[in-house]
């Protein structure tokens, strides 16, 4: 049970949080990009081992989305997001 | 009874959800409200009527379920301008009072966030969990006062009475 | 005799409170202090289990959660199982029984195991019963090689709790060190939380004769344990035991029966700025021919069990170490006037201090033992010289053995933090710490108590390792894991076999699994693999470390969530209103209990449900729509938002006015559908389905938040801000009428998808004309606290057009008679819009929206689609179950799609369905088949519409 920096309420439970996915490419103009490029986007999500960058939302809190920087070999959160207590 | 505390389902209170830019916010309600609270999860009260900043750009108005009409009509949900959003909310939550000499027994029970003096004083306000969902909790004479989702609130009672068997 | 095997006066037990327990039936007594093993030892019982693969006999070898030889299961207010009887605090009435055994572990049926023992070694189990297949033989096998079943019945009063913590500093173990932490915690002024798992404070105290500075350690104990006690900043728990370690410094203690009101176990979840590990030492095995029968026992648990609970497990005991530790054992059973037969020390040069300890006792140096006499209880140990002159049988009734301390670094490790092997103490110690934590006492490797407090008096530890005894005509099997019967011959079969990375011998051995993880013999796997391999045994490394440390019951972990308690549950104002008048209540989707149909007395579900539905066709309903998800919308950009999560256009609806539409997620499926009304210029009202309301404010929140923050569109639920009650039926303006509206209710006033606000029975009401039954309905929303009251109005207004309540059985029937998608029914992740027959859905306008690419892309390989039709049995009377796969010509082919539906049509009396059938929409008026394992069922394919196809009624 991880212990997440929420930029609004500081550290809270996890329990409290749904996780929403790791942080992957930005979305491209659909009528612009190829078939390859709109796959890719869709389909090919971070997976480092090692510091990862990824969505939570303060569902049970808050309800703010934000990012931590998580090293998913020791859970370790590596960077809060900005503004947290 | 395992432990020293009364239980009391209070039921729904006048209850309005503000959000939008802190300024435009507070250019609208006027003195309708109590100050801003100038840190978040906190409340400030004046009149009955309680503010709680609990998230970014977003308060929850709250005063005695009979000043509803009268706030309602300082308010003016329907009338405000584009850039915020007030919508009463009153009937989404109901309250529950734990309160007795062991209220913070049961909270650990229920709540994962830490309540204790040093860290949960009695101007703070905030949603947290109890027994699983998402809940307004803050401190209230004697014990702990919260919030659920009012649907839930048959269950909240089970649970409290479970909790307290 | 009862307590035969206690002595007279001394021990930390109650003789005033005598208790009756019972064990495999037979009646006993102890005393209160006592744990269910000292009792038996007390009553001189010997045998106490059999093994887990061999029925070999086993006793008590241990005194704490380190004991691997004797679990039992417990009944009646104790009901559980695999406990450790080291660990089980007698009490008046206990009944308990060995769990590996029948009938009884004196006289054990399975024990002719034991005969063919050597054909089953380490791997037998997988390389034999392999074919056809393991699971062919593994009920009778899993009953052969027994652990206790779960309790056939819940203890029989009480319940578990769960709950959270928070502390400055957790300290694990009430030891001297866990103690001398606390106090100075505590006296700091810090929140400490002291745990502990056994029934009072004092760690290795409460088994030892020691001083500080001259007096008894246990006053001390005494005094830090009353000083702790007065302070407001410190929770003291024993008979709580700290079993795992998380990441963020969340701790997990089970603490058992504690003294509050009916609660049986509770589970505290400790989240802990920084942690304290005073978790002690366990004493390990020496590995030896025989080293498990009865009589067989670790040094420092015959010491415990002489001095904490004055039981003599024997009369002669002779002991076998390779450590100092087991002189002060020697020298606490001679002062108690046990005869020490001798004491075998593989060590040739055996320390001074060690012998100064005990004067004139009969020392053996550079011998070891290799063998026991007796089979269910040891008479002589076989001593074997090193140096290889002639063994001897040396007569004994216990074997007290000493392999050395391990400091108990579970937690330590269970943290990630890293360990080294101490060449000095010839155990893993810990290392480098990755968590706010740091191991004190006996788990840092400070093992004798004058390193650990000021005064403390203890002398000097020192070992030189023997992992296991390898000298000619050793006798018998030398066990490495008692519990799971695994010798050092398994081992090195399995490095034969070529499993030599430790972790793969544990997992081909099960050496260190189980209820005791290896506690005592874990140490001895790695040092036996570390000598065959010649590698020291830091390279060999240690297994993972798990949690729990000891076994946990599972409702602790549950707490309160048991029974009515594991999912959550909704109600709606009018959920006593329905239980009240009959209903059989569903959960309906996001935990609403909602009714599902009202059967009169005596009545079936069809007739109820074909009753409700004949009412909504031909008459009027009233059904409890309240738990409906919707969201306010309010902000500039709303329409542009409502555009791109929505695959049709809202952005250009006029006040009062709403629209169907579907939501889709990026891949291009099908998220929700729902409706979206305009309720003015900037405010806006969308409804979503009662399963998918979380989901849809998730997926609408993240696109603001982290795509769009620039776009201002600020979100309300109001799900349980308004409750409704759906009037549907050709008969619903009537009882609008009736329930007296000031909202005009005329079609071409208040049309088809349109919205008022007004006062409905005298209540403020906002009235909705949407239909999901393909009927004329009004959605009256009221506030919640109104809803019992409207509703009662309806059930009055709409008492002369015989209105029924319905269920969400008849919605279902009524949504497929007209057609009407339902998520989980016929969407699923391959079906989109197009093949449903809603490509009306599809904007063409709209250069960019959610999910239009994808559908785009995925639509362009051309490639047959699954398409949405409708299905009419050609036998009328012939139901179909939902599910049910269509092959071609009803043939043992691949399928070629699936009946996502099937209901008993009242208006068509009938049974009709909808199905996803390969290129459905080109093959309408043809027959396809249903096939099941014992029939082919052909049905006719029709447009996936039952009941008036142009949609005249709902908008009537």
């Amino acid at each position: 049970m991880l212990l997440i920096p929420c930029p609004f309420c500081g550290k809270r439970n996890e329990s409290e949080f749904i996780y929403g996915g790791p942080v992957g490419a930005d979305r491209p103009d659909p009528n612009a990009a190829t078939d390859q490029e709109w796959v890719e986007y869709l389909t090919v999500m971070p997976n480092p081992l090692g510091p990862v960058q990824e969505n939570w939302w303060h569902a049970r809190g808050c309800g703010d989305w934000f990012t931590i920087w998580r090293d998913t070999r020791t859970h370790d959160i590596v960077e809060a997001p900005d503004g947290t207590k | 009874m395992s432990y020293d505390v009364t239980f009391q389902r209070c039921g729904i209170s006048a209850l309005f959800d503000l959000k939008g830019a802190v300024d435009a916010v507070e250019a609208w309600v006027g003195d309708a409200l109590p100050d801003f609270p100038d840190r978040p999860n906190y409340r400030t009260g004046k009149d009955g009527k309680e503010l709680f900043f609990i998230g970014r750009d977003h308060w929850l108005a709250r005063a005695p379920l009979e000043q509803e009409v009268a706030l309602e009509a300082r308010l003016k949900p329907t009338d405000c301008p584009v850039d915020i959003s007030i919508v009463r909310v009153s009937d989404t939550t109901t309250f529950f009072r734990v309160t007795g000499p062991d209220a913070g027994e049961i909270l650990a029970i229920a709540c994962p966030l830490d309540l204790h003096d040093s860290m949960f004083d009695a101007e703070a306000v905030t949603y947290t969990e109890v027994f699983g969902l998402k809940a307004l909790v803050m401190r209230c004479k004697d014990g702990i006062e919260f919030g659920v989702e009012q649907s839930f609130a048959d269950m909240i009672e089970e649970y409290l009475s479970r909790a307290t068997a | 005799m009862a307590q035969s095997n206690r002595r007279a006066a001394g021990g930390r037990i109650d003789r005033n409170q005598p208790l009756r327990f019972t064990f495999n039936g037979n009646s006993y007594e102890g005393f209160e202090g006592d744990t269910l093993a000292s009792a038996l030892l007390a009553n001189g019982v010997r045998v106490t289990a059999r093994s887990f693969k061999y029925h070999r006999p086993r006793g008590i070898m241990g005194h704490g959660p380190e004991e691997p030889a004797t679990l039992v299961e417990l009944d009646g207010e104790d009901a559980s199982g695999n406990r450790p009887a080291t660990t089980v605090p007698l009490r008046e009435g206990l009944n308990a029984r060995s769990v590996n055994c029948w009938p009884s572990p004196e006289f054990d049926l399975g024990g002719v195991n034991q005969l063919f023992a050597r054909f089953i070694p380490a791997g037998f189990y997988y390389k034999t019963f392999k074919w056809p297949n393991w699971h062919l033989f593994e009920p009778s096998i899993r009953m052969a090689a027994g652990l206790a079943a779960a309790p056939f019945k819940p203890p029989s009063k009480g319940h578990f709790e769960a709950r959270y913590a928070h502390a400055e500093v957790l300290i694990a173990g009430a030891g001297p060190a866990g103690l001398k932490a606390a106090l100075d915690a505590a006296r700091a002024g810090k929140r400490v939380f002291l745990a502990d798992e056994g029934t009072e404070a004092g760690g290795s105290l409460l088994n030892r004769n020691l001083t500080i500075s001259g007096r008894p350690a246990m006053d001390w104990v005494a005094d830090a344990v009353a000083e702790l006690h007065g302070m407001q900043n410190v929770t003291h728990l024993q008979n709580a035991t700290v079993w795992a370690y998380r990441e963020h410094n969340l701790l997990i203690v089970n603490e058992r029966a504690p003294e509050q009101g009916s609660i049986l176990e509770r589970s505290w979840r400790v989240r802990a700025a920084e942690v304290v590990l005073a978790t002690g030492a366990t004493e390990r095995a020496m590995v030896f021919g025989g080293n498990d029968r009865p009589g067989v026992m670790l040094a420092s648990s015959v010491q415990a069990y002489v001095n904490r609970w004055a039981v003599n497990v024997g009369t002669r005991v002779a002991l076998f170490t390779n450590n100092n530790s087991a002189y002060a054992v020697a020298a606490d059973l001679a002062a108690a006037g046990i005869i020490v037969t001798a004491i075998l020390d593989s060590r040739e040069h055996i320390p001074k201090e060690a012998l100064d300890l005990v004067p004139g006792l009969p020392v053996h140096p550079a011998t070891v033992a290799a063998g026991m006499f007796g089979h269910k209880r040891v008479r002589a140990v076989l001593a074997a010289p090193l140096s290889g002159g002639a063994s001897k049988w040396i007569k004994c009734d216990v074997l007290a053995h000493s392999g050395g301390w391990n400091p108990t670094v579970h937690l330590w490790s269970q943290s990630r933090s890293t360990l080294q092997f101490d060449e000095d103490l010839a155990a893993f110690v810990p290392d480098q710490a990755v968590q706010p934590c740091r191991a004190v006492g006996a788990a840092a490797g400070d093992l004798t108590l004058d390193r650990i407090i000021d005064g403390g008096e203890d002398s000097a530890y020192g070992i030189e390792p023997l992992w296991r005894v390898d000298v000619p005509g050793q006798r018998g099997k030398a066990f490495l894991d008692i519990q799971n019967d695994v010798t050092v011959s398994d081992v090195h079969l399995a490095l034969r076999e070529g499993y030599d990375n430790v972790e793969h011998v544990k997992r081909y051995t099960t050496g260190g699994m189980g209820i005791d993880q290896g506690k005592t013999g874990n140490i001895n796997i790695i040092g036996t693999v570390a000598l065959q391999k010649g590698l020291p045994l830091q390279e060999v490394g240690t297994t993972t470390f798990r949690s729990p440390y000891t076994p946990v019951s599972f409702g602790a972990i549950g707490g309160l969530r048991e029974g009515w308690g594991l999912f959550p549950y909704r109600h709606t104002p009018v959920t006593q209103w329905n239980k009240d008048n009959g209903a059989v209540m569903y959960e309906a989707g996001a935990r609403w209990r909602r009714p599902g149909y009202f059967p009169k007395s005596g009545e079936g579900l069809q007739d109820a449900v074909s009753r409700e539905c004949r009412a909504v066709r031909e008459g009027v309903s009233v059904y409890d729509g309240s738990p409906l998800g919707t969201f306010e919308l309010k902000g500039r950009d709303v329409p542009r938002f409502l555009d791109f999560i929505y695959s049709n256009i809202m952005s250009n609806l006029k006040p009062g006015e709403g629209r169907y539409g579907l939501m889709l997620s990026e891949d291009g499926l099908i998220l929700d559908d729902g409706v979206a009304f305009r309720l003015d210029e900037h405010r806006w009202l969308i409804s979503t389905s009662t399963g998918h309301a979380d989901a849809v404010n998730q997926h609408m929140e993240k696109l603001l938040q982290t795509e769009f923050p620039d776009w201002q569109v600020m979100i309300t639920t109001v799900t349980s801000q308004w409750n409704n009650a759906t009037i549907c039926g050709p008969k619903a303006r009537e009882v609008m009428q009736a329930l007296d509206t000031d909202i005009d209710l005329s079609p071409q006033s208040f049309p088809f998808m349109s919205f008022r606000e007004g006062a409905v029975a005298g209540l403020p009401a906002r009235v909705v004309r949407v239909s999901f039954t393909g009927e004329l309905s009004f959605e009256i929303n009221v506030a919640p606290r109104h809803m019992a009251e409207l509703w009662d109005k309806v059930m009055e207004a709409g008492a002369p057009f015989e209105i029924l309540p319905v269920g969400s059985e008849s919605s279902h029937v009524l949504r497929v008679e007209k057609g009407f998608l339902s998520l989980g029914h016929e969407v699923d992740g391959t079906v989109d819009a197009y093949d449903l027959g809603m490509g009306w859905v599809m904007s063409k306008k709209k250069s960019d929206y959610l999910g239009k690419r994808s559908i785009e892309l995925r639509r362009s390989g051309g490639g047959k689609r699954h398409e949405l039709v409708g299905i009419l049995p050609v036998d009328p009377n012939q139901k179909i179950p939902e599910g049910a796969p269509l092959t071609p010509g009803g043939r043992k082919e691949a399928t070629e799609g699936l009946v996502t539906a099937c209901v008993w049509s009242v208006v068509n009396d009938h049974w009709v369905g909808l199905a996803l059938l390969e290129n459905g929409h080109a093959r309408q008026g043809e027959t396809a088949h249903v096939r099941l394992k014992k029939n082919v069922i052909p049905v006719t394919v029709t447009k996936p519409v039952f009941h008036d196809p142009e949609g005249k009624l709902l908008r009537s």
